[in-house]
């Protein structure tokens, strides 16, 4: 498995406060890889500076062996890496199909799909996440589950070989947290990279074999998940026992 | 009986599906009621009307910008001078016919909106919109305090296009050929990625969309029809001052789209007329029309937020199936 992933000495700086600080760690291709720590640890932010959203202090990203350091993100997406937001960003006046349409009409998108045609593509990329019988609906009246899937969705319509999955499974019930595990395994069976964050480790253990931990910005932990869940730095000093299996 | 049956492949059958239906006959039917006007004989009916088609474009070309692309514009009178200003000056200096003058004053239009948007695209929100504005006041001072091109006095003494019937008939043309290309751009690919860099940019630029090069796209197809707004406007007046870059008209463009129902690019037909039958009706009451006129305009955003367009048609939709008894 060669590397997808290198990310060195990345850090990013808001004025005072260091968001991320010195990070480094590598994903190798095919796999799926867990990040986690607490609120406020540094996570969303190094997935910003990776998609391009942020530009980093110091530091660089290399993807699939490309310098991909300060480009943009449509730039980055158009590579083959695809993320996801905590936040959902829906087209809120855009029904479920063009919502994806709208990927799928990306450069990497149309090279992908322009064969079969956009509609067609949008649509079985709508059925992998279980979202076809609403197509024509907008997202705006869909429960916070569908509009996890929407978002994945989305992700998928640039074809990427690399999926950045920013808090998966924050706000859903239990019913659509195993949805979204069925949607990340069934991804990964068909060769996706995928990087996910999480601040609670349940589902991460049962989908990702390899876990990094942040706090204060820094990688603190690095390894299987019953092994960082046992790490005592990171259960005393970033997680909490409580939390960690909550 | 016998069944009606349509090729629905064939264009004929597709236009037929669409004259039958409601919204269809409805755009059928007020056609023919705009080109029964000239036959009235009446000149200045025929001239209102004239107006209101030219203000019709130039607001569906604002809406087609704001409305579908999200990006407020508070200048888009600059694109309507610029085209108003080349077309003049080739028709007056070089004698270029009018029809090849309108396209030239148009392409100008885009090539200035190129100008305006690439510095004006880092800019969002009411930011863009003041950078707009910035434009066309710097325009409109330009053009009034500079001796180049008739100075305050503009160019004036064009040679009439024809009578105002056949102008009726050429702007006529010009205003449907216009709309239904604005719409059709609305409804297709490019129209679909400009929605979603509306409601989010963040989103679409995530979804691997450059939004910079589709939001120059935007600005430069609105700036086109502005562009030919302003020419038709030109050839209407056989002049041009510069007046045409004041403010005043872009938000001209922004209340007939607004009264209409923004995001819709027909609505602006709706508005745009409205508008200009508004202000002739209320001309002899001098001072106070202005106070019924902002009143209403008050009273129409206040309670059709997305428009009068849809919410009448759909009033007059639901009064036709009780008539027929649906």
């Amino acid at each position: 498995m060669g590397l997808i992933l290198e990310v060195k000495n990345l850090t990013k700086k808001f004025g005072g406060l260091t968001a991320v600080n010195d990070v480094n760690f590598e994903v190798h291709r095919g796999e799926i890889v867990g990040l986690i720590g607490p609120n406020g640890a540094g996570k969303t932010t190094l997935f910003q500076v990776i998609s391009g959203f942020e530009k980093p202090n110091s530091g660089s990203v290399r993807f699939n062996g490309v310098d991909i350091t300060g480009k943009k993100p449509y730039q980055i997406v158009n590579l083959g890496m695809a993320r996801t937001f905590q936040l959902v960003r829906s087209f809120r006046y855009l029904s479920l199909l063009d919502n994806i349409s709208v990927s799928c009409l990306s450069p990497r998108g149309k090279e992908a799909f322009g064969e079969i045609g956009i509609d067609a593509a949008a649509s079985s990329i709508l059925a992998s996440v279980g979202l076809v019988d609403k197509a024509r609906l907008p997202p705006v009246i869909l429960p916070h589950g569908d509009l996890r899937k929407l978002e994945i969705g989305k992700a998928l319509g640039t074809n990427p070989e690399f999926l950045l999955l920013d808090e998966p499974f924050s706000g859903l019930a239990h019913e659509e947290r195993v949805g979204i595990t069925k949607l990340i395994e069934q991804l990964t069976d068909e060769g996706v990279t995928i990087l996910m964050t999480g601040h609670v480790l349940r589902e991460l253990m049962t989908l990702v074999p390899r876990v990094l931990a942040m706090h204060q910005g820094r990688l603190v932990a690095e390894g299987p998940p019953k092994e960082v869940a046992n790490n005592k730095i990171v259960l005393e000093a970033y997680l909490g026992r409580g939390e960690a299996f909550a | 009986m016998k069944k009606l049956q349509f090729d629905w492949q064939s264009p004929v059958g597709r236009f037929r599906v669409w004259a039958l239906s409601f919204r269809g006959g409805i755009t059928l039917l007020c056609l023919v009621g705009l080109l029964l006007v000239p036959m009235t004989g009446r000149e200045y009916l025929a001239k209102i009307v004239i107006t209101a088609m030219i203000l019709a474009i130039f607001a569906a070309s604002w809406d087609l910008l704001a409305g579908f692309a999200g990006q407020t514009s508070f200048g888009h009178a600059a694109f309507f001078g610029i085209s108003g200003y080349f077309t003049a000056a080739f028709v007056k200096f070089f004698g270029a016919p009018w029809f090849l003058a309108v396209f030239i004053g148009a392409s100008d239009a885009v090539l200035f909106s190129v100008l305006i948007g690439i510095p004006c695209l880092r800019l969002k929100g009411p930011y863009l919109a003041l950078g707009t504005l910035a434009f066309s006041l710097i325009l409109y001072n330009l053009f009034l305090t500079g001796s180049w091109l008739g100075g305050t006095q503009g160019i004036s003494g064009l040679p009439n296009v024809g009578n105002v019937f056949v102008l009726f008939y050429i702007i006529a043309a010009f205003m449907v050929a216009s709309l239904v290309v604005m719409r059709a751009i609305a409804d297709s690919r490019l129209g679909t990625v400009l929605k979603a860099i509306r409601d989010d940019e963040v989103g679409a630029d995530a979804a691997g969309i450059n939004t910079t090069v589709y939001k120059l796209v935007a600005f430069m197809v609105s700036g086109f029809f502005a562009g030919i707004a302003g020419a038709l406007f030109v050839l209407d007046s056989t002049a041009v001052n510069p007046a045409v870059y004041q403010p005043l008209y872009s938000f001209y463009a922004i209340i007939m789209a607004s009264i209409g129902g923004i995001a819709t690019i027909y609505g602006s037909i709706v508005g745009a007329f409205l508008f200009q039958l508004l202000s002739e009706f209320l001309r002899p009451l001098a001072a106070a029309s202005l106070l019924i006129f902002a009143t209403l305009l008050i009273l129409i955003i206040r309670f059709a937020e997305g428009g009068v367009m849809n919410p009448f048609l759909g009033h007059v939709q639901d009064l036709w199936d009780k008539i027929r008894g649906r």
